[in-house]
């Protein structure tokens, strides 16, 4: 059908394939590997956005556009909102090329009969090849081919907002850079979501994994302005060592044409979102996860209502923890450190 | 010899290799620093071919050893009996990374068993000097003593390798404490600093305080007037004329048999020790008798203990939470690391130094007989390899024409001072910023060498030091180049010197206040200031020149200042 291969469903993907798919499709399909449950879908590859925006015309006017600037290192607010219209807008105004369209619609046409869902609601996420925590547009529960590829474009524009184009410049990187891959993946009907650290990110503790965990979908809890439920597994019994249950006041649930922070309703706040038995089947998978990549991960999970435990548990996201934390050391590998310094810094 | 040097006699013909030449040595290391600390007065040749040898030796094996970052020990050389040292600093920033990790590794041992290692290193010299002390040196042929001989030389050479590995890994914890402490309102020269580290009990302690129990004893017994009113060696005589004399002699002997090894002067063979010569521990005994029985080491230990505890606790107060538990085990690290700082010099070099000198004058005296020498310590102004030539026939050969020849020279240069640096910098200070301190090595940084003082002109002082132990203190000065003079100084004058040693540390409950030419803030001068509270000042280069005995003097401690009143 397709001389060359143009879309990639997650199962087909790998680590390899970072720079052609970007880095959360690649990792997608690295989950999918290793055999955890990860909501169906495919990827678009960066290659579908560089023809894109080549055979349009758009790159072209693009790269004229910002000819016209040779010194953008002090530049201010100003300056950065007037390019991020006028680059978005180039990209915007143009049609979707028609065999882009097709192809896509072919794949979504196939989610949704292998999800036996009509118009199956998905999530259409940017997938860059360096991690930018973020900085991209994500757009949930979206429904229909013709507001998938409307949000495929937006993702692809996100590149280009004020704030997107500041961080390249300020970083010495060319302001065309970041060209986005996008992840387009089923919605799970959520109950409660949320993040499993293998490592404490506050103590550094390695013998305990962290979960954290709100109603409804992963951003009421990635965003850490709420008060969430917190678990603490032991990773060497598997046993809960502690849990709290937080006030939950609010949440991010489905809207009809999107997700939005909604309220959560006042006799759910203060009852534990996830079951204990849920909190220890997390900790299980992530434990096998952090023996596999040999690193401690954050992860990001969700539990989707529709479903029985165990079946019920699906994973979205892992990434190496960053222990933004400081390892905890002994005390006396701590004073080694010290000395050796110590003596570097005469 | 005498023309090529235009009338100057070396010393160092008795250290061939080790000499110092200025032409050849500067360039090549750029800048040598005076180890005043060690060598004044200057050394006789053999204790120059001993420590001249042996001590850079154990430096860099011990820099080896546990893979120091920055430094690979020090190169030595001897000009006329003084030593001077250079620093082998490394430069390549990825040979400093690769030993950096090593070090690392090497050092967790010891910060979590310092005293485990310590005991381990200390059994293995004391095994090495039983060995020594094991032959009857007047029974023993001459082969036995020229293997004797050999043996004193490795022997010398272990205790200076396992000297510094205790002293890279204490010194290096000290300085870091005293820099670690700073982040949580602490100067090292504060009281509340301090005293986090007085009161471990170690050997010198021990000794100390069985010594203060002979001087109970000895009141006790109705001698106290015997004590007071003799010299030192006639104190042994008159003790021979009562039953209780007899009995504390007795007691005393006993003691020494044990605690003896003690050399009075630390960097030499040419005074004696505790054992040899009796009187030298007499005098110690004479001042904690001057005391009064009511001296008691045991309270002022105990309230040291428990001002420690408080002192620690206030700190850890201060420290958030997950800081605690490492700055604890620093804490103690660094108490362990000031009592090795003490108690290391009796295991290392005064016992050593001990049995050396037996050996040297058994030695000496089979010589004698033979009259290849005149004297047992003639020995002192040969060398090994001199030796070794003549002892198994020493009959048919004379070396009085060596030996005489350095002890003249010796005499005359012995108190005469030397440079403190010879370099190819401009001044001192630009030799310590670029040829001593990157070596990060804290021993000669901070104890050998020192930090260089600062003039404050503002102050109007006349001469500048370095603050040892903080305070102020007026009085009589009282100059004293060797411990032989010790005796002479009475309780309230302020002590002048080129430098202290562990056989002086009673003295620091005598005096008010502490002089020292030479010596930084983890010298031995320096730390026992602190442990007896006595105003000090190190580092002042000119105490011992400019300041003569009698004269009124102001010490400002704190301020690294001296005042000469009159």
């Amino acid at each position: 059908m397709h001389s060359e291969k143009l879309i990639y469903w997650f199962d087909e993907l790998g680590r390899e394939h970072n720079g052609i798919v970007g880095k959360k499709c690649a990792n997608l399909g690295e989950m999918v590997r290793m055999g955890l449950a990860v909501p169906p879908g495919f990827a678009i590859p960066i290659d579908m956005y560089r023809k894109f925006i080549k055979e349009t015309g758009a790159k072209d006017e693009m790269s004229s556009y910002i000819k016209e600037f040779d010194e953008t290192k002090d530049a201010g607010i100003q300056f950065f909102n007037e390019m991020s219209e006028n680059l978005r807008g180039a990209i915007e105004k143009k049609e979707m090329l028609p065999s882009t369209r097709e192809c896509i619609t072919a794949y979504y046409t196939e989610l949704c009969n292998k999800t036996g869902t009509e118009n199956v609601a998905v999530s259409v996420r940017s997938a860059g090849t360096e991690s930018r925590p973020g900085m991209f547009e994500t757009y949930l529960n979206v429904s229909g081919i013709e507001e998938i590829l409307v949000k495929i474009k937006k993702v692809w524009t996100s590149a280009f907002t004020p704030r997107a184009i500041a961080f390249r410049v300020n970083k010495g990187l060319a302001i065309l850079e970041d060209e986005l891959g996008v992840a387009v993946q089923k919605m799970l009907n959520a109950r409660a979501s949320g993040i499993a650290f293998t490592v404490n990110p506050v103590d550094g503790d390695a013998s305990k994994i962290t979960i954290e965990a709100n109603w409804g979908l992963g951003e009421g809890v990635v965003s850490g302005e709420v008060s969430v439920d917190t678990f603490q597994v032991d990773k060497n019994t598997l046993e809960l060592a502690s849990k709290h249950t937080g006030n939950k006041r609010r949440g991010v649930f489905y809207t009809e044409t999107g997700a939005d922070w909604a309220d959560v309703p006042a006799k759910k706040r203060r009852i534990p979102c996830i079951r204990d038995e849920e909190a220890v089947e997390i900790a299980r998978v992530a434990k096998s996860v952090e023996e596999t990549l040999e690193a401690p991960q954050d992860m990001e999970w969700a539990i989707d209502q529709d479903i029985d435990f165990p079946g019920n548990i699906f994973w979205l996201q892992t990434r190496p923890a960053k222990v933004a934390v400081k390892k905890v050391e002994s005390a006396s590998n701590h004073i080694a450190d010290l000395l050796a310094k110590k003596f570097r810094g005469f | 010899m005498k023309e090529e040097t235009k009338g100057e006699v070396k010393l160092w013909d008795a250290v061939p290799g080790y000499d110092f030449n200025e032409k050849i040595d500067v360039p090549e290391m750029r800048s040598y620093f005076h180890d005043g600390v060690h060598s004044v007065p200057r050394l006789t040749p053999m204790y120059s071919w001993f420590y001249g040898r042996a001590n850079p030796v154990g430096s860099q094996y011990a820099s080896e050893t546990l893979s120091i970052p920055t430094c690979k020990g020090w190169s030595q050389k001897i000009k006329d009996g003084s030593t001077y040292v250079a620093m082998h600093i490394i430069q390549d920033k990825e040979e400093i990374d690769r030993r950096t990790a090593k070090f690392k590794e090497a050092l967790i041992p010891w910060v979590e068993d310092f005293d485990g290692l310590w005991e381990g290193y200390k059994k293995e010299l004391l095994g090495l000097y039983d060995n020594l002390k094991s032959l009857d040196l007047e029974k023993a042929t001459n082969i036995d003593l020229l293997h004797h001989l050999w043996d004193m030389i490795s022997t010398y050479r272990r205790m200076w390798e396992i000297h510094f590995l205790g002293m890279y890994t204490s010194m290096s914890a000290l300085a870091l404490i005293e820099e670690q402490v700073a982040s949580f309102g602490l100067t090292s020269e504060s009281p509340e600093f301090q005293n986090m580290f007085r009161g471990f009990d170690n050997k010198v302690f021990q000794v100390d305080k069985q010594m203060s129990e002979f001087a109970k004893a000895a009141v006790k017994s109705g001698l106290s007037d015997l004590f007071k009113d003799n010299k030192p060696e006639d104190v042994l005589s008159k003790l021979e004329e009562s039953d209780a004399g007899r009995k504390w002699k007795k007691d005393f002997h006993e003691f020494l048999q044990e605690e003896g090894w003690r050399m009075v002067r630390m960097m030499d063979f040419n005074e004696p020790y505790w054992l040899e010569e009796p009187s030298a521990a007499i005098s110690v005994i004479q001042t904690f008798v001057g005391k009064g029985a009511d001296f008691d080491l045991d309270k002022v230990r105990s309230e040291l203990i428990k001002g420690r505890e408080k002192a620690i606790a206030e700190l850890l107060q201060k420290v958030p939470g997950e800081e605690r538990e490492w700055l604890r085990a620093l804490i103690n690290l660094g108490g362990k690391a000031g009592s090795y700082s003490e108690e290391h010099d009796l295991y290392c070099e005064l016992y050593s130094h001990a049995l050396i000198r037996r050996g040297l004058l058994g030695i000496g005296r089979r010589l004698v007989q033979a009259g290849t020498i005149d004297r047992p310590d003639d020995t002192l102004f040969l060398n090994p390899d001199e030796i070794e030539q003549v002892m198994l026939a020493p009959e048919f050969h004379k070396l009085q024409y060596i030996a005489n020849r350095r002890r003249a020279d010796w005499e005359q240069l012995r108190f005469k001072e030397t440079p403190p640096v010879f370099t190819e910098r401009a001044d001192m200070n630009e030799a310590v910023g670029k040829d001593l301190l990157p070596s990060g090595d804290v021993i000669i940084i901070k104890l050998v060498v020192g930090e260089m003082p600062k003039a404050k002109p503002e102050l109007k002082a006349d001469i500048y030091g370095v603050c040892g132990a903080p305070g102020v203190a007026e009085g009589t000065a009282r100059v004293i180049f060797t411990y032989e003079q010790l005796h002479e100084v009475q309780p309230g004058e302020i002590l002048v010197c080129p430098g202290t040693n562990p056989a002086w540390t009673p003295i620091f409950g005598v005096v008010k206040g502490v002089v020292a030419d030479r010596g930084g803030t983890l010298s031995h001068t320096a730390i026992v200031g602190r442990e007896y509270q006595v105003p000090t000042i190190v580092n002042c280069f000119e105490g011992t020149e400019k300041i003569k005995t009698g004269m009124k003097i102001r010490v400002d401690a704190t301020q690294g200042a001296i005042y000469i009143l009159d």
